[in-house]
Order: C-alpha cells, then structure tokens, then sequence
C-alpha cells in the first residue's frame, strides 16, 4: 500500500465495480470483529462478516452495509469482494426476517450443515438488525 | 384485376413486418451492448477472487471444501435450464432445450432421482410439452440478471449439496465464447472442479498483475485464518460462477435475436422485391391489355 497517507479502497461485486475511491481510512466488518486500516497496512487478506464499512475522508465518514465476502490488502491499496453494496438504509428488512426463520429451519446435523446455518443466521441477523 | 389488389395488400403486410423486425433488431442490438457491459463489469470480480485464490495457494493452504468434494455415490442430480423468456431468437431456446432433454435421458437411464428447474417462458413451456416434470420455474430472469436473485438460487443449491439431498448439480445454458459463436452446453458446476472462474485467466491479460502486485511475492496475513478463508472463497466462486452463466445465457440471447431479426429483415426485403416484380408486371400486363381492347373496339368502329 502507498504510504502518501492515503488508502485506495476498491468495493467489488459478482455485478460490477460498486466503489472505487481514495481515503484517509477505513474500518472493516471482519469475520470475527472490526477492523481499522490505515495507510501502509501490511498486506493480508481477511474473510469479512456482514455489517457496516465505514470509509473516512477527512471528517467525513460514508456507511455502507457489506453483505460478507473477502477484503484483501495489497500493497497498491484495499480490495473488498463483497456479494453486495447497499446503504444501510436500502436493506429490506422483511426479507431479512424471512431468511431469518429459513436459516432457523435449517438441521445442522454435520459441521457442514453447521457452518452453512451459522453463516446464514449471521447473515440474516445482520440484516434485521441494520435494516429499517 | 383481384390479383393485383392482392398483390399489393401482401406487400403492404411484408413492409409492415420488416418494420417489425428491423425494430427488434435494433432493441436486440442495445440490449446486447448493455448485456455486454455487464458481463465486463462482473470479470472485475472473478479476476479479484483468482487472485486470492491465488494467495491462498501461495501460503500453501491445503484445499478442501465439502462442495469441492464429489459425493461417492451419486443418488440425485438437479439441473437447471436457462432459456429466454420470449421466442423469435432463431434456435436459442431450442438447442438449449434439446442439450438438457438429452442430458436428462442420459441421467434418467442410471438414476431417477433428481430435479429440473427451468429458467424462461419458452424452456418452461418446452418442458411441459416433452412431459418433463419441473420442479422450480424462474421467469424473473431477462436481458439483466440480478446477482442476487442468482445467489438465492447458488445458496438454495450450496445447501441441498452439502446436505447431502443433491450429488450433482447440471447447468444447461448457451456459453458465450466469441460475438460470432455461442453453444449451448450442459456443464457440470457442483461438485465444483476448480476455483478459477473460467475466463478470468483470459479476460484479465496484462490486468491481473495489478492484484498480486507484478512479481514481487507479498507474504499475506490471513485473518482470522486461510482455512476460514477458504469456507467462504468455494461459495463465493460457485455463486460468481452460476452468476456466469445467467450473464452468458443474457448476452447469447441477445445476439441469436439479434441475428435472427437481421435475416428476418432480408429476407422480408427480398419477398417485398419479388412482390413489387410480380405486382408491376400484372399491372402492366393488365395496361396493355386495356390498350389492346381499346384498340380492337376503334378498328372494329373502323
């Protein structure tokens, strides 16, 4: 990553580039918490939870709701693959809900089907929680 | 005297037609360029995941994933149709309706179990006729997939797989290779055989050094760990890889009624050019006559 005190941040869906912008930092929704990049980050690459990114700019800071994925940290800047990129305020909250009640009906019955409804709970809850 | 008129009236409804399909050529021809335009935007994505999976082998991370892993015996297999929602698109529809069938009768020789989902009016009524039962149907699915409502669909199959309900999944779609050349294909997308997208290697070219930063090799920290990583780059893959194909089955569409349309406005113009012969020289023919009656009538007076 450059060391100009500046993060290049890329936003990347299945669909298109959503977001490709300069800032002063950022803070992630990682798998198992937050996490704050600055300038000159090491490189890394993290599985992301879903939950809120926030992107500073000077006293600015600009929300986004990050439906999981990957961030990966490069030398050249900060590469977020996520399924998708919406305003908290665009989440649909009763869809939230129904996927919610599908993700407690799954059986987890093998650490496969385990991990399949945690994720889908996470996901879910995520969404109801920010959602309105 | 009637032929004429007849004559006439044919050609009027041929022009009326070519307007029609001189119109839909042209639709055809942005909603293709849009089409197009997507499936560009959407490379970025696969490229970007390559190249973590590239790190990840990099770190050597041992890679295994249940959807990764074939299922010993094989039990019940899904497929899934991808057609268009309307017709007048040359043999679009057909070729993919006849790959599937054929795939079918294969699979229905071994096992019996397993479940069409058809996506398109025209593939959903195509199955009906042949006696297919369907399970599912998507109509939602025209010129611009929505990636989301292609996740639910990748989600509802990462599901059964895992589960153990499905032991393969079966796509039937026309890939896109070339702007002059889509084939309709039935391919094999779960078990997943490999993580690189398909065409990520070759769309991103000179591109693909900006991820993993030309030659100089980075030692990645992997957060919370590579294998975790892992668990969610596979669904990732399969999801953009399913995304693929809606995007694929899109442009195709586009362009066999593209081409479809063009041939059809020739081959209008050609059917008006013989009728405005045929009507000229029954016109003329019936002048001449007139004139020779009228003559006949003066030299008889005569």
């Amino acid at each position: 990553m450059s060391n100009d005190g500046k993060v290049h941040c890329v936003v990347v869906t299945p669909e298109k580039t959503e977001l490709d912008t300069v800032c002063d930092s950022l803070v992630l929704p990682l798998f198992d918490g937050e996490l704050g990049i600055q300038p000159g980050r090491a490189p890394m690459v993290g599985r992301l939870g879903f939950g809120i990114l926030k992107i500073r700019t000077g006293t600015s800071v600009v929300e986004w709701f990050v439906d999981g994925g990957f961030v990966q940290v490069t030398r050249e800047g900060v590469n977020i693959l996520t399924d998708s990129l919406v305003k908290p305020s665009e989440i649909d909250r009763k869809q939230a809900e129904s996927d919610l009640d599908r993700a407690m009906a799954i059986k987890s019955t093998t650490p496969e089907t385990a991990a399949l409804k945690e994720r889908s709970l996470a996901q879910a809850r995520a969404k109801v929680r920010l959602g309105s | 005297m009637a032929n004429i008129r007849q004559l006439d009236k044919r050609r009027k409804s041929v022009k009326n037609i070519r307007k029609i399909t001189r119109t839909m050529e042209l639709i055809a021809t942005g909603r293709f360029k849009k089409a197009m335009d997507r499936a560009a935007a959407a490379t970025d994505y696969t490229k970007r995941i390559t190249a973590i999976v590239q790190d990840l082998a990099n770190s050597g991370t041992e890679v295994s994933h249940p959807l990764l892993t074939a299922h010993e015996k094989i039990d019940s297999i899904d497929m899934l149709v991808l057609t268009a929602n309307r017709g007048l698109c040359g043999g679009y529809n057909g070729s993919v309706v006849r790959a599937a069938t054929a795939r079918r009768a294969e699979i229905m020789q071994q096992i019996q179990n397993g479940e069409i989902s058809v996506s398109g009016k025209r593939g959903i009524s195509a199955m009906r006729y042949a006696g297919i039962p369907i399970e599912k149907t998507y109509t939602e699915f025209d010129d611009k997939p929505s990636f989301a409502a292609v996740a639910r669909i990748a989600d509802d199959l990462i599901e059964r797989y895992i589960t153990g309900k499905i032991d393969r999944v079966d796509v039937a779609y026309t890939k896109f290779v070339s702007v002059s050349k889509q084939v309709a294909v039935v391919e094999t997308l779960l078990p997943f055989s490999s993580l690189a997208v398909p065409s990520a290697e070759k769309a991103t070219g000179a591109g693909a050094a900006s991820g993993t930063s030309a030659g100089t090799k980075d030692d990645y920290e992997f957060l919370p760990s590579a294998s975790a990583i892992l668990e969610e780059v596979v669904p990732a893959s399969f999801r953009a890889r399913l995304f693929k194909c809606f995007l694929d089955a899109a442009v195709s569409e586009q362009i066999a009624r593209m081409v479809a349309m063009k041939s059809a406005t020739e081959n209008a113009g050609d059917i008006i050019k013989s009728l405005s012969r045929r009507y000229n020289r029954a016109r003329q023919s019936k002048i001449t006559q007139e004139i020779m009656e009228i003559i006949g009538g003066v030299e008889a007076l005569g």
